[in-house]
């Protein structure tokens, strides 16, 4: 094995280098390169079968690599068998061992690593305090919520004290109130760790209020990485401006290009109103509207151009109605290739 | 990883080997040897000698025949019998757990204590059916010493000591049809007769299957029952093909002869599976061409 | 109606047995009158050798088979449900033909291999054959149970750090434990039956297994069977298993239903 320093750079945290998986013909992880720093959260983003839960587990190491380089800590463990990379993964299903009470299924590990008794208590106590599982400890994972399953999950990740944290979808099991309400408690709970994490979902909102930098993939290729609002306002192609947003971006063709209109963007007022300098227009019916409670969808059908959805706060009164956008906020796409054209918006500061 | 798995199959793998393949190739040599008393019990080749021998012995022939009428007496009266208890296991019954065990029961006892129960059951006169039919005045009945009611004796033995097996197969079939559906047939006003032929069948189709070939091996392979039961008689009108090579093994000490003997009916037991496989195949065309 | 008559059906021949067994043999041959008795019973129970030796014979043969099944069944079907999915189908319709292969054609290569390896005579090498011919059914059962357990469980094992040996110890095998069960009594059912091998390899009446032990019992006498005593033999031999049955029903049921299924 080469030396702990020889294969890195000094990084401390995660590097992925031209990563890819391969099986048979088809390529699941399409040359992967990224880093997360120690301390930053950065999610996985894409729509079932992107890749998303193959990279987490060729960093884990439960699948090989078939080309490329991962980095830990400045070490490469693109070759080590997942045991020896100090990771800890939560599973999408939890994993808890269901024969095991809580207790035992976060001090097996370390009993079977030959930790010593006073030790694992030590480590177990405080873990079990930080995860409020004190008056769980005897239960099996049968007789918990599904809530308290993942708080297990995630301790028993804890107590390793691991160099990296994976997580694959920890929260697409829980119904949608405590997912909201856990979100926040996650993010703090990981961001204390000081490791790098690495979070797979194919929830928009779960990766943008849980994460400090998102990585959108669609087909094993990455095809953008950055913040939350870098990717909504300004994505590198057509498929990052969809996935992102809801509602989803209005798109309309404009010759080989596409406009990407994003419906809180436009505004609705009444059919035949002059346009202003720099704006363009459309003029269509109102064929009906989405109460969201403070706000409220409308679709806007516009002739040949389809249906438009327009996000604003107030009900429009007419039904004959003109949707228009300032032309800089317009996002222009290759109407073939999808890809983002130079010269279309540049991003807000606000 | 790979070769790990492999070396953790290896001893079972080795095991099954030794005691599945290598017999029956053994078999295959041994039946062009002759090994008997007239050889001192040493192997001598003798070529395809054995299997003309095979192919004139009436004996053969015979215990073919009434190896085949054993099996497929017993086997579709034990389909019928099984179909017919695991539809009334299946039902929401009160007391079902314990009538499934003690159905179960005559399945789990040795073949040949209950062979040697039957034997007494069977007796004449003093066995309960003879007793019974003596009660009423009726002649009794020589089961074990007329030729033409001993097989079916064998037969009736059979039945109920693996209908059982059967009928616990099926049951565990019938639980796999989710109840909407015979909800949606009930809604639609099919009755039971329809109920049966249009949905419990087609979907039992599987462990129907399953319950068929697995049993009707094992009736070609019956042994256990006829040797302690009838002892193959009466003259020989029960001899199934495993209790005649057996017989040549232990009792003629004519080790190659009873080697050719398993192998054809290990032949025959292959034949008839093809022949059952090439029929179902052509049925489902059938059904495919109708439709 | 139906439940009376499947109780009749199945419980009426042992009931008979039993109350031939309780009865002095001029009873059964309605010569004399039938008063109750332990007399059968106790001939048996005292012969040479005493009945009991033939239950003790068939529960050490029934043990020591279980014991050797499961050790080579277990690797064995951990390693079937983790191959790839073509090798491993292939090599699971072998097993399942092997599975309902009529043993008995088997007997004669299987005395041959007693004579040339000095097995014969020997209890416990009778499990030899006895685990070959269990292990494609306990095989199946539990090939299928490794196929229920989530891979996930195993993968966090790994994470966690455990070898091979810690995953089966610590995380399968617990989790197994009922599919184990259900294997271990279809085996031990199957030897306490088994007869055809049983008969040529063991000649020596005080090692008998309990089926030939029966048989040779039937045989003693020609002309007339000890028709009581063979009565008073069927309950006893039965009595081990019916109470194996009411104990265990569940997991035998469950084992055999899911062997033929998956199979």
């Amino acid at each position: 094995m080469s030396g702990p320093m020889s294969a890195g750079d000094g990084f401390q945290g995660l590097k992925l280098r031209q990563l890819s998986r391969r099986v048979g013909s088809h390529t699941l992880v399409d040359q992967l390169s990224l880093t997360v720093a120690p301390g930053e959260i950065l999610a996985l983003l894409g729509p079932s079968g992107c890749g998303k839960s193959s990279t987490l587990r060729l960093i884990a190491g439960l699948d090989p690599a078939s080309s490329g380089e991962i980095q830990l800590g400045g070490r490469n463990i693109t070759a080590l068998p997942p045991a020896e990379r100090q990771v800890a993964m939560v599973f999408q299903s939890y994993a808890l061992f269901p024969h095991l009470s809580v207790e035992r299924n976060l001090s097996l590990g370390m009993e079977l690593r030959g930790m010593g008794r006073a030790e694992i208590q030590r480590d177990l106590d405080q873990v079990l305090a930080l995860m409020q599982l004190e008056g769980l400890r005897q239960r099996k994972p049968a007789e918990l919520s599904g809530g308290q399953r993942q708080r297990v999950a995630l301790a028993r990740a804890l107590i390793r004290r691991p160099a990296l944290f994976l997580l694959d979808e920890p929260m697409s099991n829980l119904d949608a109130q405590l997912r909201d309400n856990l979100r926040a408690e996650l993010r703090t709970l990981l961001r204390s760790t000081g490791v790098p994490v690495v979070y797979v979902t194919h929830d928009q909102h779960e990766a943008m209020g849980l994460a400090d930098r998102i990585v959108v993939l669609r087909e094993g290729r990455l095809q953008q990485l950055g913040t939350a609002e870098r990717l909504y306002r300004d994505p590198a192609n057509r498929f990052v401006a969809r996935f992102l947003g809801s509602p989803t971006v209005n798109l309309i063709e404009r010759g080989t290009t596409q406009l990407g209109l994003r419906p809180e963007l436009l505004e609705l007022t009444d059919a035949g109103s002059p346009v202003p300098q720099g704006w363009e227009a459309l003029e269509g019916q109102l064929s009906h509207r989405e109460w969201l409670g403070d706000r409220v969808i409308s679709h806007v059908q516009c002739a040949e151009q389809g249906t438009l959805r327009v996000l604003s706060r107030e009900a429009p009164i007419s039904s004959a109605l003109q949707v228009r956008w300032r032309q800089a906020d317009a996002l222009r796409f290759d109407a073939r290739s999808g890809e983002r054209l130079p010269g279309s918006n540049t991003p807000h500061t606000e | 990883m790979r070769w790990r798995l492999w070396l953790l199959m290896a001893p079972a793998l080795a095991l099954l080997l030794a005691i599945f393949a290598a017999p029956l190739l053994h078999y295959l040599w041994l039946s062009t040897q002759a090994q008997s008393v007239l050889t001192g019990l040493q192997p001598q080749p003798i070529g395809a000698q054995q299997w003309l021998r095979l192919w004139n012995d009436g004996r053969f022939w015979q215990d073919t025949w009434q190896t085949l009428r054993f099996s497929a007496a017993s086997v579709s009266l034990e389909m019928l019998l099984g179909l017919a208890v695991a539809l009334l296991l299946n039902q929401p019954l009160r007391g079902r757990g314990v009538l499934r065990t003690i159905s179960l029961l005559p399945w789990a006892l040795p073949t040949t204590v209950m062979a040697l129960g039957w034997r007494w059951i069977f007796n004449d006169p003093y066995g309960p059916i003879s007793r019974l039919l003596a009660g009423l005045e009726l002649p009794a009945i020589p089961f074990l010493s007329n030729p033409a009611l001993t097989w079916m004796a064998t037969v009736g033995a059979d039945t109920w000591k693996t209908t059982p097996f059967v009928a616990l197969l099926l049951l565990a079939g019938l639980q796999t049809i989710p109840a909407d559906l015979y909800e949606a047939a009930a809604l639609e006003g099919a009755t039971p007769w329809q109920t049966l032929r249009r949905i419990t069948l087609p979907l039992l189709t599987p462990y129907l299957l399953i319950a068929l070939l697995f049993r009707l091996a094992q009736a070609l392979g019956v042994f256990d029952l006829i040797q302690v039961l009838t002892g193959g008689g009466p003259a020989g009108s029960t001899e199934s093909l495993a209790l005649y090579a057996y017989l040549n093994a232990m009792r003629f000490l004519d080790f190659g002869y009873s080697a050719t003997l398993l192998l054809g009916s290990f032949a025959i037991l292959l034949i008839l599976c093809g022949a059952g496989a090439v029929i179902w195949r052509w049925s489902l065309r059938w059904q495919g061409g109708l439709r | 109606m139906a439940r009376l008559l499947l109780l009749l059906w199945s419980l009426g021949p042992m009931l008979w047995q039993l109350y031939s067994s309780l009865k002095p043999s001029e009873a059964l041959s309605g010569l004399g009158a039938g008063g109750w008795t332990l007399e059968n019973y106790r001939q048996l129970l005292q012969g040479d050798p005493p009945f009991l030796t033939y239950l003790i014979n068939s529960v050490v043969v029934g043990a020591s088979s279980t014991a050797l099944t499961l050790a080579l069944a277990v690797p064995c079907a951990y390693a079937l449900s983790r191959l790839g999915r073509r090798q491993a189908r292939a090599l699971t319709a072998l097993v399942a033909a092997a599975a309902a292969f009529p043993a008995v054609l088997l007997f004669l290569a299987l005395l041959e291999l007693a004579r040339d390896w000095h097995l014969a005579n020997q209890l416990l090498a009778l499990s030899l054959p006895y685990a070959g011919l269990c292990l494609p059914l306990a095989i199946l059962l539990l090939q299928a149970a490794f196929a229920d357990i989530p891979v996930e469980l195993e993968e966090a094992a790994l994470i966690e750090g455990m070898g091979l040996w810690q995953r089966l110890r610590w995380i399968l095998l617990p989790l197994m434990a009922p599919a184990m069960a259900s294997s271990a009594l279809l085996v031990f059912l199957f030897s306490w039956n088994e007869y055809p091998i049983a008969l040529t390899w063991l000649s020596r009446t005080e090692l008998l297994t309990l089926a030939p032990a029966m048989a040779r019992i039937a045989g003693s006498s020609v002309y007339t069977i000890p028709y009581g005593a063979c009565a008073a033999a069927t309950v006893l031999g039965s009595a081990p298993l019916i109470l194996l049955m009411l104990l265990f029903q569940r997991q035998i049921i469950s084992g055999l239903t899911q062997g033929a299924i998956k199979g």
